[in-house]
């Protein structure tokens, strides 16, 4: 059975202390599948977002909500070519579409770790910004899932904010 | 089992140069591999001719995988063409839905060559 959008919506699902590592599961499974790289929790985790490079993707249904990706260029770059099967990026649109398919999975993956949620959400196509000299600033009032990674000695940001 | 044309269709031509990467590492003789970035680019490719085998990504803008489908069985030439899509949307509701509109097979994003093989390969070759 189909339900729609504003159904799914009616039966919110809210996030619990368990989110966190079942983003870091999420994560670490794209990354070993897809990059080939095991990439471990940081620690210390950062205390903000940084690097020229973000991806975006929009959630919505049982949440409503925008995953976030967001590393260096640097990196951006490596996990591209690791993708390509060692193979550089031949422009900066092909490392953008790296990175968004890999926000892209990371979202999929993790709504299917959550009871309710892989049924019940959808995901946007990803959107990638490039530069470093921004701001995010939510209208509601979210609620965050952040997890702090380290990819190859260089930090990886994934966060989910949630309307509620 | 004869090289083969595969229509590859998904929004990310990284995640094309992928599939096709597993494709390959499968055992899969390419004969040529045709891409498309949306619904409607691989409606075109069928109609300028007929595919052994389409893959198709199901969020895409323009048109999406399930509409793509869909759009299939309206074209000679992709009469008997398995498709299987290849999707981060992996509910059981999605894959009821694609399946009802003609998939032959699902493999969830991320996978692995192996996924891959296992879902393609038996749709080859006299598995159709």
């Amino acid at each position: 059975m189909n339900r729609s959008l504003a159904e799914h919506a009616a039966s919110r699902v809210r996030p619990d202390a368990s989110w966190q590592a079942m983003m870091q599961a999420a994560i670490r499974e794209v990354f070993q599948l897809m990059v080939g790289t095991d990439i471990q929790p940081a620690d210390p985790p950062a205390d903000s977002p940084s690097g020229g490079v973000s991806a975006m993707v929009g959630m919505a249904g049982a949440i409503c909500g925008v995953l976030r990706l967001r590393c260096s260029e640097q990196t951006a770059v490596s996990i591209a070519t690791k993708m390509l099967g060692g193979h550089e990026p031949g422009a900066l649109s092909d490392t953008c579409d790296a990175i968004g398919e890999i926000s892209n999975m990371v979202a999929g993956n993790f709504k299917a770790k959550i009871a309710g949620l892989c049924d019940a959400c959808m995901l946007s196509v990803p959107t990638v910004v490039v530069g470093e000299d921004y701001d995010v600033y939510s209208l509601a009032s979210p609620e965050r899932v952040e997890v702090s990674m380290t990819y190859e000695d260089q930090p990886l940001w994934v966060g989910l904010e949630i309307s509620s | 089992m004869k090289a083969i044309r595969v229509l590859i269709v998904d929004d990310s031509a990284v995640m094309r140069k992928i599939i096709e990467r597993c494709l390959r590492q499968a055992g899969i003789e390419l004969k040529e591999v045709i891409e498309a970035g949306n619904g409607v680019e691989g409606l075109a490719a069928v109609q300028q001719g007929p595919m052994d085998l389409i893959l198709s990504d199901i969020n895409m803008p323009a048109m999406d995988g399930l509409e793509f489908l869909q759009g299939l069985r309206g074209l000679d030439n992709a009469k008997g063409t398995p498709v299987v899509m290849i999707t981060t949307e992996g509910s059981e509701s999605r894959v009821v839905e694609a399946l009802s509109a003609g998939a032959r097979g699902y493999i969830r994003k991320p996978f692995t060559p192996d996924q891959v093989k296992e879902r393609v390969s038996p749709l080859l070759g006299g598995g159709r």
